[in-house]
């Protein structure tokens, strides 16, 4: 899942813990689902630098990149 | 010399008075000796066109005429009022320019209109550059257009509007076609000159401001003859490719004139027919291009289409604190209910208890130590406090803090209504 999906499945997770009628066991399974994607998401921020590179066609039409010289 | 005009020095070949160059050709090999001129190929002394005898055809005439206006004239601006433009059926422009006293028929030939931004009106004032001529087939003195600009840069603006009124009744101006940017885009296609000011200046704010960012540039000349090709051409790579999850397209600021790419309309089909998001960011404050009108968004500079683009780490952060405790505190809610229903339940089958209940007690205990162990309201009853904007935001840092600002401190039992007298960030 790309990060925008996990916010956009966290949304509707609060969203729906929020509504009336839910059963607890449906509950538990979203604030578990809940809890996996918050994980997720926060391992995603805490990751990585910014990589500047540079988009190549090969003659066949696909696609490679490659790191810019700094 | 009895009156006679002396003959013209022109050399022969050029005015061809009888369009007899070939048969002239032959008796001008070898050069003849340079005096006297005439008598050397006239059995009569007289010039061509002297006598009725020697009368020339008209077609000599205009064609000499021809070659005299346009050896007198090198090209030059002329200014004056359009009149009668009619674009012809063989893509050949004519009209008259004129002003009080005088007018001259003008044409601008179909492979001289690339450069001319539209086609002029009538009444326009313009300035036209060009070769005056003599177009032989109606005998008219004519000015043959190169290159044209109208008072007031009339012709760019017209060509302006006539594309954004193309793509406004096409509906590709329609706010409703605008895509919400991604939140947090991993991959972002930048689609400008490699050696521009605009890709260093994306590079720099999201390196300031992001992170996991990667950013692909997708080379392009933005300005000159090839730039609405490769521009076109570097969106359609970035479709291809279909890795990115967003478009920054831009340069940065310049000239009138380097700008013109992005007021193409084939760039701004290009843009809209982007299979993600785009940002232009074409770097000109006050006007505003046809690209940008047609982008997902419109930013000022390339910088601004790079924070536009970005969040923070710390603002990606918030959003997630700020999602997980309207979900702890739903559950929260959930389990205060839950454990009623099972106090009540568990009342109801006294005795014997059924499995129904131990199910549901198992989940409630089960929900209730999980959300003990994530509450932020374990830590508030250790004596913090979180602070809470307007619309319940966290505010963790003093940026998000203003001066006199009101906000909410929720405390282990409740909220306090507090407003800030003063900012200070610690070393």
């Amino acid at each position: 899942m790309t990060f925008e999906e996990r916010l956009a499945r966290l949304e509707a997770i609060a969203t729906e813990l929020e509504g009336d009628d839910l059963e607890l066991a449906k509950a538990l399974a979203l604030f578990e689902e809940g809890i996996e994607n918050l994980r997720a998401a926060s391992e995603e921020l805490a990751k990585a630098d910014v990589r500047v590179q540079k988009l190549v066609e090969r003659v066949d039409g696909t696609f490679r990149t490659v790191d810019a010289r700094e | 010399m009895s009156g006679r005009r002396p003959p013209r020095q022109t050399p022969r070949a050029e005015l061809d008075l009888f369009g007899t160059a070939a048969s002239m050709a032959k008796i001008e090999a070898p050069p003849p000796p340079p005096a006297p001129v005439v008598s050397e190929y006239f059995d009569s002394d007289a010039y061509p066109g002297e006598t009725a005898q020697t009368a020339v055809t008209v077609s000599t005439l205009t064609q000499t005429a021809r070659d005299v206006l346009e050896g007198a004239f090198v090209p030059i601006w002329v200014r004056g009022e359009i009149t009668d433009f009619k674009s012809h059926r063989n893509g050949h422009w004519y009209f008259c320019m004129r002003d009080r006293g005088s007018q001259i028929k003008c044409v601008v030939w179909n492979r001289d209109q690339r450069s001319i931004p539209a086609p002029p009106d009538d009444g326009m004032q313009i300035a036209a550059y060009g070769r005056l001529t003599v177009y032989p087939t109606r005998g008219e003195m004519q000015f043959a257009i190169t290159r044209l600009e109208a008072e007031g840069d009339g012709l760019r603006r017209k060509a302006l509007e006539v594309t954004r009124a193309r793509l406004e009744a096409e509906g590709l101006l329609d706010p409703s076609r605008k895509r919400r940017l991604p939140r947090h885009p991993r991959i972002i296609a930048v689609v400008t000159s490699l050696d521009g000011a605009a890709l260093h200046d994306i590079i720099a704010v999201v390196k300031r401001r992001a992170a996991g960012v990667r950013i692909v540039a997708v080379p392009a000349a933005v300005q000159g003859d090839n730039a609405r090709q490769e521009i076109c051409y570097a969106l359609d790579q970035v479709n291809r490719w279909g890795k990115a999850d967003l478009v920054i397209v831009g340069r940065g600021g310049g000239a009138h004139e380097d700008l013109s790419a992005f007021n193409d309309e084939r760039v701004a089909r290009a843009v809209a027919a982007c299979s993600v998001p785009t940002i232009s960011a074409v770097g000109h404050e006050i006007d505003i291009s046809i690209c940008d009108l047609v982008a997902d968004h419109r930013a000022p500079t390339p910088s601004a289409a790079a924070e536009t683009a970005t969040r923070t780490r710390a603002e990606l952060q918030a959003e997630l604190r700020d999602l997980s405790s309207r979900m702890i505190g739903a559950a929260q809610t959930l389990i205060v209910g839950g454990e009623q229903v099972v106090r009540r339940l568990g009342r109801e089958v006294a005795s014997n208890a059924s499995s129904h209940v131990v199910h549901r007690r198992a989940a409630v205990s089960q929900l209730a130590a999980r959300l003990h162990a994530l509450s932020p309201l374990a830590t508030l009853s250790r004596g913090y406090a979180i602070a809470r904007g307007e619309g319940g935001a966290t505010l963790s840092s003093t940026a998000a803090f203003t001066s006199d600002m009101p906000f909410d401190l929720v405390v282990r039992d409740g909220v306090v209504s507090a407003r800030v007298e003063r900012v200070e960030k610690s070393a």
